[in-house]
């Protein structure tokens, strides 16, 4: 697949992120830093801790600020949440203390007191590039692989069977084979419905669908 | 449970709610009273085993009684089956077409796109089956009638067994596309792969059409494939064996 429609499609989309703090200050500042990214966002905040589940969103690709504070006032069901299932795409954690931790957490990144505003850009920079990442995978992980993947693309494009071999060096009954499994792994047998797939799944562009 | 020619009318439709398109097929209108499906049969000049065999076929997966339908004359299943393909073209691809444009309308304008697309695929394939239906009613049956009339007058000529030479009903069976396949994917789209929520309660409308018309269909061509196919078999074959140039 074209690595620039995975550009495209994430400058597309802004990315969700929740942040979990109690202090308003901290809050507002977060929500001002996290607008400087170079992605666009969309910031909720939250106060109670019994949003935090709630709070995310089910595809999982939400990314979560979290401060040290806030997080203390957790009760221990909701971290276990939190820590159990991904929920979240990412977390980061907001030392205001900036003293360890005793949770079950993971997290992927800190940000510390002692950080200037050009290290924090970096921090979450950082963490949004990483699940940027990961969205792909989610994305493009329907259980076809990259090789199959590619032969879709090409049947979608309206090619035959040979002209796919030749194309990608391949035996003609290798095109058949991953024409089947791409059958069966998707649940789709015609053309014209592997198309709308491809063009729903940007593999390839609407418009070059007539 | 079999149905049989003693039950009331209305039972069998509390029976199976799915049968009403099939009576409604048979041109038979609600309001039966208490009578029962032999008493309906004779208001309406249907005949009464024909009209058991097509509705416990439909009724019971495992039923499937092809030897009792080949007996029936050819008229009798083509008229049903006209009646099939004018109940698909007329009433239930028009109405999951409105559905389809009542769920653009009521859509984010992100999903505009993916919506359209599925659209012209839903179009797609209702060109397919509306060209599977015409070649059927132009081509097949013309053909068939005239193999049933020949068989009949005991009579083969060259004109018939050239036509059977050139195109049998095996070379209808073989080349019968298939016309599922579009609608399984459609029901696919739908169901797996949508980018974005839309109207829940008019997709689920769509998708129950859409499972009650891939099943329909299917039984309809069951019948092709079981009935009408081997029966004007039989009769090519015999027509061919006594045919004396």
């Amino acid at each position: 697949m074209d690595p620039s429609a995975f550009q495209t499609l994430n400058s597309m989309e802004s990315i969700d992120i929740v942040v979990a703090e109690n202090c308003q200050l901290m809050r507002t500042g977060l929500k001002y830093l996290l607008h400087q990214l170079s992605s666009p966002v969309v910031v909720r905040e939250i106060s109670k801790p019994e949003k935090l589940i709630s709070y995310a969103q089910k595809d999982g690709r939400s990314l979560l600020f979290i401060s040290d504070c806030f997080l203390t006032t957790c009760p221990e069901n909701v971290v276990r949440t939190l820590a159990g299932n991904s929920r979240y795409a990412a977390i980061v954690l907001i030392s205001s203390r900036g003293i360890p931790l005793d949770t079950d957490l993971n997290f992927d990144a800190e940000i510390t007191p002692s950080d200037n505003e050009k290290t924090i850009c970096q921090k979450m920079e950082a963490v949004v590039q990483q699940t940027s990442k990961i969205k792909h995978v989610i994305r493009s992980n329907e259980g076809i692989s990259e090789r199959e993947k590619e032969v879709l693309t090409l049947v979608a494009r309206g090619l035959t069977n040979k002209e796919i071999a030749e194309k990608l060096f391949i035996s003609s009954h290798t095109v058949i084979t991953h024409r089947k499994n791409i059958t069966a792994k998707l649940g789709i047998k015609t053309i014209a419905g592997l198309t709308v797939y491809a063009v729903i799944n940007n593999l390839i562009p609407a418009e070059e669908i007539k | 449970m079999q149905i049989q020619a003693d039950m009331k009318m209305a039972e069998i439709i509390h029976l199976n709610y799915h049968l009403l398109p099939i009576i409604s097929r048979f041109g038979i209108n609600l309001g039966f009273g208490d009578k029962s499906v032999e008493q309906i049969c004779k208001d309406y000049s249907i005949d009464e085993n024909f009209f058991l065999e097509i509705v416990n076929s439909f009724h019971l997966k495992n039923y499937f009684p092809k030897k009792n339908l080949q007996g029936f004359p050819l008229k009798l299943i083509i008229d049903y089956l006209r009646k099939s393909h004018d109940h698909y073209l007329h009433i239930k691809i028009p109405r999951i077409a409105a559905l389809l444009s009542q769920l653009s309308q009521y859509t984010p304008p992100s999903m505009t796109g993916t919506l359209k697309l599925i659209d012209t695929f839903f179009n797609g394939y209702r060109n397919e089956l509306t060209n599977h239906i015409q070649r059927e009613e132009d081509k097949v049956y013309p053909y068939v009638f005239a193999v049933e009339q020949v068989f009949i007058s005991k009579k083969p000529n060259n004109d018939i067994v050239g036509k059977i030479r050139g195109y049998s009903i095996e070379d209808f069976k073989m080349e019968h596309d298939n016309i599922e396949d579009k609608l399984f994917d459609l029901k696919n789209l739908l169901i797996k792969y949508l980018p974005e929520p839309v109207d829940a309660d008019l997709s689920h409308s769509i998708l129950v059409e859409l499972f009650r018309l891939e099943s329909d269909i299917s039984d309809h061509t069951r019948i092709e494939n079981k009935v009408l196919v081997p029966k004007v078999s039989y009769m090519e074959k015999w027509i061919l064996a006594h045919f004396k140039p």
